[in-house]
């Protein structure tokens, strides 16, 4: 049906709300309370638009609970709405305490976007503000600042119907009203709880790990997928830009994940991650492998590259065990290259930790490895006893990535060991190649769907790390005219 | 010339003549304990002819309790044309008056430009820049970075210009700060 905004024709569906129509006709109606993916409260009431009336005096009414009519004529741009939302503003900040200078959400933050569009005037009031607790734990990753709180219940709205955990509540009314966790609740217990910190439009909601340590306007997102488990949702990386690179703080901070934050795909997760997305800085940032070896003595790429092409060749049984956290382009590499001259088997690299949620009603899928799928689609799957896969005669092992301890391999046989990740079983192995990671690196992942996510590099890996799709070309070519030469060892 | 001048020594004796009257004088003055040729002793010795207004060495200042008054707010940080602020945060819940305070805060002299932004730009007057024009002598580029001790080592009750009112008590709980924080200025 045909409505009209500002007196511009526009095309809504039956049964949209005027919020909705004009969003879908690229027209943004201000709001706070209402959420795309949420139930509509109407309790901030910037959302206001006059609707013209062929006879008789306009009426005023919340965009984001009214529904279009045939013919209908709103106006956002009126005077009285210009006033009104004003107001509206100069109410909501009645008791806010503007402390932009030290608040999280500055630079993000709706409320300051809002009173610099529509506002833009000191408050009006005599009155002192009322003050409320500053930071309340919500939960051990949460804190709240009830000051700068205004109410929209978003967070209470997703833990109610998103997370169904059905955490939070609002206490208390008017200017009173606090968000507080809801008694027979445990916020703490909700997988999805940081997402609450992102749809909350002010800075009330604070992540624990970045409280106050980073300004928005200093970091870049860089589009990625979360490898935690095998739904693969898309995120957004959030490091510090190049041209803010510090020079007399500490060089670490420069290539720090600062945040992580969904990337809205309705494909694979919507608008949310779980908090396993959030906590991938500490995954990405273990300690590192930097340093390729031969039987524990240091080596350079080139020379451990060599002998590992060497091993290969000189083996009678080689098994390759292939990581299924590589990228699709990686796992080509591997199967164009290596296959031929191994017999690979695709390992779980991570396995659910104890007392993590395997499963859920949302995002969280049981297998705790992102490209599983893409993997198996090219290699067998490791067998249930390792002994059907690694049998005495095997001669060479090819380990690549993490979630093999290599205790089953036989006596006698040579190790060939790729990781990101420092751990003292490298030591052992003939070779060690230390590999890049995901933040490294671009590539795609399949997930338990089939759909591909594309992930691209924040950082340039340190030197003397190879990429493990690079590497594998490079082996490849080793072998190739090794096996062909029947093993004369042009490598050497 | 003239063949005097072209005689050459009297005009050197001339000169060694004009030179050692204005030494005499200067000697004269310096022993008698007064001030002779306009020479600063630098860098032992700053210059006392500066503007009133001239942007120098940057400082921070300080609450009455001697915490810097800055709240790494990293606006100053941010607005710097150079890029040469650095300000590492801390955060302190148990004070909900200034929970965010500079934990490092770095200026690369080396790159100033001494423009002044930064003062401009910082809401709390935290950051000011002296009349003394700071000394810009370094071995090498990493040690002409001011720190934040060097910063704040300024005493602030020589600063006509900031009134250093007792800090506000805290209110209790439950109970509203004494007049309130006014009405916001945004
Ligand atoms: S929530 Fe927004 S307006 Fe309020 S202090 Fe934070 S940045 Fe400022
Ligand atoms: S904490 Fe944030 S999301 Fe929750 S009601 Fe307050 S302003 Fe809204
Ligand atoms: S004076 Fe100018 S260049 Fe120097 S630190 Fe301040 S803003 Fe940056
Ligand atoms: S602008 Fe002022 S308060 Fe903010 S970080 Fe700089 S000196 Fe500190
Ligand atoms: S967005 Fe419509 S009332 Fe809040």
């Amino acid at each position: 049906m045909e409505f009209f905004i500002d007196g511009v024709p526009m095309q809504a569906e039956d049964g949209q709300t005027v919020i909705q129509a004009a969003r879908a006709n690229g027209v943004d109606i201000p709001h706070f309370c209402w959420h795309p993916e949420l139930s509509v409260p109407g309790n901030c009431r910037i959302c206001m638009v006059e609707v013209e009336q062929e006879k008789g005096d306009p009426w005023f009414d919340i965009a984001c609970n009214m529904p279009v009519t045939e013919g209908m004529r709103v106006l956002l741009h009126s005077e009285k709405i210009v006033r009104l939302r004003k107001q509206t503003m100069q109410f909501i900040t009645l008791n806010h305490p503007v402390d932009c200078g030290i608040c999280n959400k500055s630079g993000e933050c709706t409320l300051q976007d809002f009173h610099y569009a529509h506002n833009g005037q000191a408050s009006l009031s005599r009155d002192a503000k009322t003050h409320a607790t500053k930071f309340f734990p919500l939960s051990d990753r949460i804190m709240l600042d009830n000051e700068r709180c205004i109410m929209c219940t978003l967070c209470v709205r997703f833990t109610n119907e998103v997370s169904q955990s059905k955490a939070l509540c609002a206490v208390n009314r008017g200017d009173h009203a606090l968000i507080r966790p809801a008694e027979d609740a445990n916020f703490d217990n909700d997988q999805y709880s940081d997402n609450v910190i992102d749809l909350c439009p002010v800075g009330a909601l604070l992540s624990r790990q970045l409280l106050d340590h980073a300004r928005v306007w200093y970091l870049q997102p860089t589009r990625s997928v979360c490898p935690g488990c095998e739904r693969g949702c898309s995120i957004d990386i959030w490091h510090r830009k190049p041209e803010w690179a510090l020079r007399a703080l500490d060089p670490r901070l420069n290539t720090r994940i600062d945040r992580v934050t969904p990337h809205e795909n309705p494909e694979v997760n919507g608008l949310w991650v779980c908090n396993k997305a959030r906590d991938l800085a500490a995954l990405f940032e273990r300690p590192r492998a930097t340093q390729a070896t031969l039987g524990g003595a240091a080596t350079d790429l080139a020379t451990a590259t060599a002998s590992a092409a060497r091993l290969i060749a000189a083996a009678r049984h080689p098994v390759a065990l292939v990581s299924s956290w590589g990228s699709n382009e990686e796992l080509a590499a591997f199967a164009t290259a290596l296959a031929p001259h191994v017999q690979p088997f695709v390992k779980a690299d991570h396995l659910p930790l104890p007392g993590e949620v395997v499963e859920d009603h949302l995002l969280i899928k049981p297998d705790k490895n992102p490209n599983r799928r893409a993997a198996l689609a090219l290699f067998p799957a490791l067998p249930g006893t390792l002994a059907e896969a690694i049998t005495p005669q095997t001669d060479l092992v090819l380990v690549w990535g993490e979630g093999f301890d290599g205790s089953a391999v036989p006596a006698g046989a040579r190790v060939i060991r790729l990781d990101a990740y420092a751990d003292p079983v490298q030591a052992q192995a003939d070779v060690f190649i230390p590999v890049s990671i995901q933040t490294e690196r671009s590539g795609h992942y399949t997930n338990f769907a089939g759909v591909v996510s594309p992930f691209t590099a924040c950082f340039a890996p340190a030197a003397g790390i190879a990429h493990a799709e690079e590497l594998f070309r490079a082996i490849g070519l080793a072998l190739a005219p090794a096996v062909a030469g029947a093993l004369t060892g042009p490598a050497a | 010339m003239t063949w005097w001048e072209r005689a050459y020594l009297p005009e050197i004796l001339r000169g060694l003549g004009i030179t050692t009257g204005i030494f005499l004088r200067n000697m004269a003055k310096w022993v008698t304990g007064r001030r002779g040729a306009v020479t600063t002793y630098y860098p032992e010795e700053k210059r006392a002819d500066f503007a009133p207004r001239n942007r120098g060495k940057h400082i921070l200042t300080q609450r009455p309790d001697g915490s810097p008054q800055c709240i790494a707010c990293n606006m100053c940080a941010t607005v710097c044309p150079a890029k040469v602020i650095e300000i590492e945060a801390g955060f302190d819940a148990n004070d909900p008056q200034h929970p965010k305070y500079p934990v490092r805060f770095e200026i690369d002299y080396s790159r100033c430009v001494f423009c002044g932004l930064c003062i401009e730009a910082c809401p709390e007057d935290a950051i000011r820049m002296e009349q003394d024009v700071p000394s810009l002598v370094a071995g090498d580029r990493w040690a002409m970075w001011l720190t934040m001790d060097e910063m704040l080592t300024w005493n602030p009750k020589q600063d006509v210009a900031k009134p250093y009112p007792p800090k506000p008590a805290r209110p209790a709980p439950g109970e509203g700060a004494p007049g309130g924080r006014g009405p916001s200025t945004h």
